[in-house]
């Protein structure tokens, strides 16, 4: 299990990966530890710097993904905006919703065939 | 002054974090100059940085307006210590041609400490360059005297 595992087009031993964790993980400390510590705690110079404004709390400046998207949604508000309203979170309506779809391919299929 | 003790600052570079106030951009101009090919402050290094967490000096032009308030005692806090504050401009400095005005809350050093005054309307990057000597001076004194401190 320990090993050293031949792929083909390199080699993984479980070992060495354990090891560079290792080495690794002490480099990282080290330098961690190497940065400034002098800086006064529980004030401003703990806070990030954004242009000097307070610091929003973490609600209201939260990004969620579809934040992302806001282009691509604004573009397509023509499509998108009867589609929201479609969805009311009513069961009654979306079983409504697949009667009328289900007869109207059902007609569908019946004309055609 | 001793051109070795001013050698001796030379070693180390000096981050300066510029912040405007409410400045009419003259001042702000100058300071620019003072970074172009005829005056080079870079090869001193002396530069401008991005936020007031990477500096050691904060250059502050124009009046403090009452919008500015806060954010400039924000950034003041928000610079690691030892620092040392530079007023660029005649109008951070008295207040200028804003003195009393409604929206001003006065000059910079009615908000936070201030070091060394560079007046002028505006000044010349000569006099923005000397202030900025004198600043690192201080600064390099308020240095060594942090690690005495530190030591005793």
């Amino acid at each position: 299990m320990l090993g050293l595992l031949e792929t083909g087009s390199g080699f993984w031993s479980a070992i060495i990966w354990v090891l560079l964790v290792l080495v690794i993980g002490s480099m990282v400390i080290y330098i961690r530890n190497k940065g400034e510590d002098s800086y006064k705690k529980n004030t401003e110079q703990d806070k990030p710097f954004i242009s000097g404004n307070p610091e929003e709390n973490k609600e209201s400046s939260h990004l969620s993904a579809n934040h992302i998207y806001w282009g691509f949604t604004e573009a397509l508000k023509g499509y998108y905006n009867p589609l929201i309203k479609i969805h009311t979170g009513n069961i009654n309506d979306y079983s409504g919703w697949i009667i009328v779809i289900t007869v109207i391919i059902l007609i569908m299929v019946g004309v055609s065939g | 002054m001793d051109k070795v003790k001013l050698n001796k600052y030379f070693e180390r570079s000096l981050w300066v974090f510029h912040l405007n106030t409410g400045s009419c951009n003259g001042c702000d101009i100058e300071i620019v100059a003072g970074l172009t090919p005829r005056y080079d402050l870079e090869r001193f290094g002396i530069k401008l940085v991005g936020s007031p967490k990477h500096a050691d000096v904060l250059l502050v032009t124009g009046p403090v307006t009452s919008k500015m308030l806060d954010r400039v005692k924000r950034v003041y806090e928000q610079t690691p210590d030892p620092k040392a504050v530079i007023v660029v401009g005649a109008c951070g400095t008295s207040g200028g041609v804003f003195y009393n005005s409604y929206n001003i809350s006065g000059s910079v050093d009615k908000v936070i400490p201030v070091d060394v005054y560079v007046p002028g309307c505006p000044p010349r990057p000569e006099a923005i360059i000397n202030g900025v000597l004198q600043a690192w001076i201080k600064l390099e004194n308020l240095r060594e005297s942090m690690k005495t401190a530190q030591a005793k």
